[in-house]
């Protein structure tokens, strides 16, 4: 009788404390393995590699250059320049457009026939007052139109 | 004799597993705190339409924050605050180049404020170069934006 009455005690006992325990610690362990994904992307720049010693051999490029302006009554100043072009697009989509228009295609796009390689320096030079945002976006412009080797000019230049 | 040591039994706590508790507790909320506040906090990246960047990823990497304060402009590395004057740019160097010695193929990325000028993150630009030409490596710059909403404010 005594025995019959301790086995059903025994069975409805429940540790909680070891439980918990174990599952602070799962969550410890899951905290510290896996890493909070942010919805974050990056745009690698391309900087003269100062105190490194240069290729003399190298072939000296003009660069594109894309000057973009302080921005005014909602709207920005953007130029295009190159050696023989020289544009002033509306907005940065148009930027993107005129960008992917004067660089040469490649396999998936061959008709392409823009005289710059997606290699060819392209150089963002914004104003010291130009919003970061606006950099950016003329960054992004770049990257879509297809362009690799790009980076920030000193402001002022 | 028997409702007596009852009595005793179910006033028993164990502290053991309480303290284990406690201590579990401690190290999740240091861990938390440490890895949401100091390598990247909350700023308002730039966002561009239609956004060609590469997603950031999980590999390590270095994050040289630049954001605004009360007007001023203030730079960041793993919890360190340079401020955005000669020897604040000099101090922000050196840190970056003593981590680039330790590790110099780790991306250094800029995580700037879009309401920023462009003034303002250039010296973040500068010294990374300069730290990268102080340790005589070639370091992968990036410039941090959104993609899509969504994400930080």
């Amino acid at each position: 009788m005594n025995v019959g009455r301790t086995v059903s005690d025994t069975r409805i006992r429940l540790a909680m404390t070891p439980m918990i325990d174990v599952v602070f610690l799962l969550l410890v362990f899951f905290v510290c393995t896996v890493r909070f994904e942010r919805n974050e992307a990056v745009y690698t720049l391309d900087l003269p590699q100062r105190g490194l010693t240069a290729d003399p051999l190298a072939l000296q490029q003009r660069a594109l250059v894309i000057r973009v302006g302080t921005r005014a009554a909602d709207a920005v100043s953007i130029e295009l320049q190159a050696d023989g072009l020289r544009e002033r697009p509306a907005s940065f989509d148009a930027l993107a457009a005129a960008l992917t228009r004067v660089r040469r295609g490649t396999a998936p796009e061959p008709a392409n026939t823009g005289l710059f390689l997606a290699e060819h320096p392209v150089l963002i030079a914004p104003t010291r007052e130009c919003g970061w945002q606006d950099a950016v976006d003329a960054f992004n412009a770049a990257v879509r139109a297809g362009f690799r080797n790009i980076g920030f000019a000193r402001s002022g230049t | 004799m028997k409702q007596a040591l009852a009595r005793i039994s179910a006033i028993d706590a164990d502290l053991t597993p309480l303290i284990d508790l406690a201590f579990l507790l401690i190290v999740f909320f240091v861990l938390v705190a440490r890895m949401s506040g100091e390598q990247l906090p909350a700023i308002p990246l730039p966002k561009p339409t239609d956004v060609a960047a590469t997603p950031a990823g999980t590999a390590r990497r270095l994050a040289v924050n630049v954001l605004s304060e009360d007007g001023a402009v203030v730079f960041t590395l793993g919890g360190e605050r340079f401020l955005a004057d000669g020897s604040g740019l000099d101090r922000l160097a050196s840190a970056i180049a003593q981590r680039l010695r330790s590790d110099p193929s780790v991306p250094v990325d800029i995580r700037a404020d879009r309401s920023l000028a462009y003034r303002a993150v250039e010296p973040a630009i500068d010294a990374i170069t300069a730290a990268a030409a102080n340790v005589g490596t070639r370091v992968t710059i990036r410039v941090c934006a959104l993609q899509g909403e969504g994400g930080a404010p």
